[in-house]
């Protein structure tokens, strides 16, 4: 466009993500988009920075499809692959989950990082959680059969 | 970027103290609306529901089938059984249900305001169905 890698449709995809529920979260984004169209925005190190957004958001699509496919294969096989397939899955679907739900929210740089470390601590400990539960005790996909063996 | 220049927005709008304009007090709510928010909400409550799990199996000093026995020997009564059952069911088929609609749009399609209120109907009556499902089993 204006020589940016910035790609109309993901800006699309960024509007329709936000604009859920927030007249905020739709004035914030027609500012940003009023602001880019106008050029208002540098450029320099803007084409790798979108490139990696970019890429983010397919990996979250990507590991949204393969948790899906994860149930099934979880119902028919249980065993410790899926245990910890669905271990690391859930716990990084999440992970950037909340990350997006940071991103919405919290604003200024020092409340950033701050919420950032502390979404990391967390999804780390969850996914140590989750393998230790896999490891010393009887699994992801033992422990929900067992619920319906009552 | 993009990024940047909401990054400047906050920073001079929070320094000027100006104070943020109504929005969800005023503006009607609506169907796709509340099942967004919703979907951000199962979202939440999984996260930290698998978190809490995961806490628990790191903390707590018994094993899984201990405290399932524990729960057991309480004689909790089916009605209370099956609002909890429910209560981890419904969340898990609406943001499973709700998420492929979201995968749905991500291919582009399903974005006539018809169909999504169609594929919005949809997930809700799925989730309900498969909730129940999932509570009597």
């Amino acid at each position: 466009m204006n020589g940016c890698d910035v790609e109309p449709t993901q800006l699309l995809i960024f509007y329709h993500h936000s604009s859920y529920c927030s007249a905020a979260a739709l004035q914030r984004d027609l500012a940003a988009v009023c602001g880019w169209i106008t050029h208002v925005l540098p450029c320099s190190a803007a084409g790798s920075d979108s490139k990696a957004a970019s890429l983010h958001w397919t990996a979250e699509r990507v590991l949204s499809i393969a948790l899906l496919a994860l149930g099934p294969v979880a119902y028919f096989s249980p065993g410790p692959f899926i245990d910890y397939s669905l271990a690391a899955a859930l716990t990084l679907h999440g992970h950037w989950g909340l990350g997006q739900v940071l991103t919405d929210y919290v604003h200024g740089d020092t409340k950033v990082k701050l919420a950032s470390a502390g979404l990391f601590v967390l999804s780390t400990v969850t996914f140590a959680g989750l393998c230790y539960f896999n490891y010393n005790d009887v699994g992801i996909c033992n422990a929900i059969a067992l619920l319906y063996s009552k | 970027e993009l990024f940047l220049w909401m990054n400047k927005f906050w920073a001079k709008n929070s320094s000027l103290n100006r104070p943020m304009s109504p929005h969800i007090t005023i503006y009607k709510w609506s169907i796709p609306m509340m099942m967004s928010i919703t979907h951000r909400g199962t979202g939440i409550g999984l996260s930290g529901a698998i978190s809490a799990f995961a806490m628990a199996a790191l903390i707590l000093p018994g094993n899984y089938t201990h405290y399932l026995d524990l729960i057991h020997s309480l004689s909790v009564g089916p009605f209370l059984i099956g609002l909890a059952k429910f209560g981890i069911a419904f969340p898990v088929s609406y943001h499973t249900y709700n998420g492929i609609r979201h995968l749905y749009w991500d291919i582009g399609k399903g974005f006539k305001i018809p169909e999504v209120y169609r594929t919005g109907y949809t997930v809700i009556g799925l989730s309900v169905i498969t909730s129940i499902a999932l509570t009597l089993m």
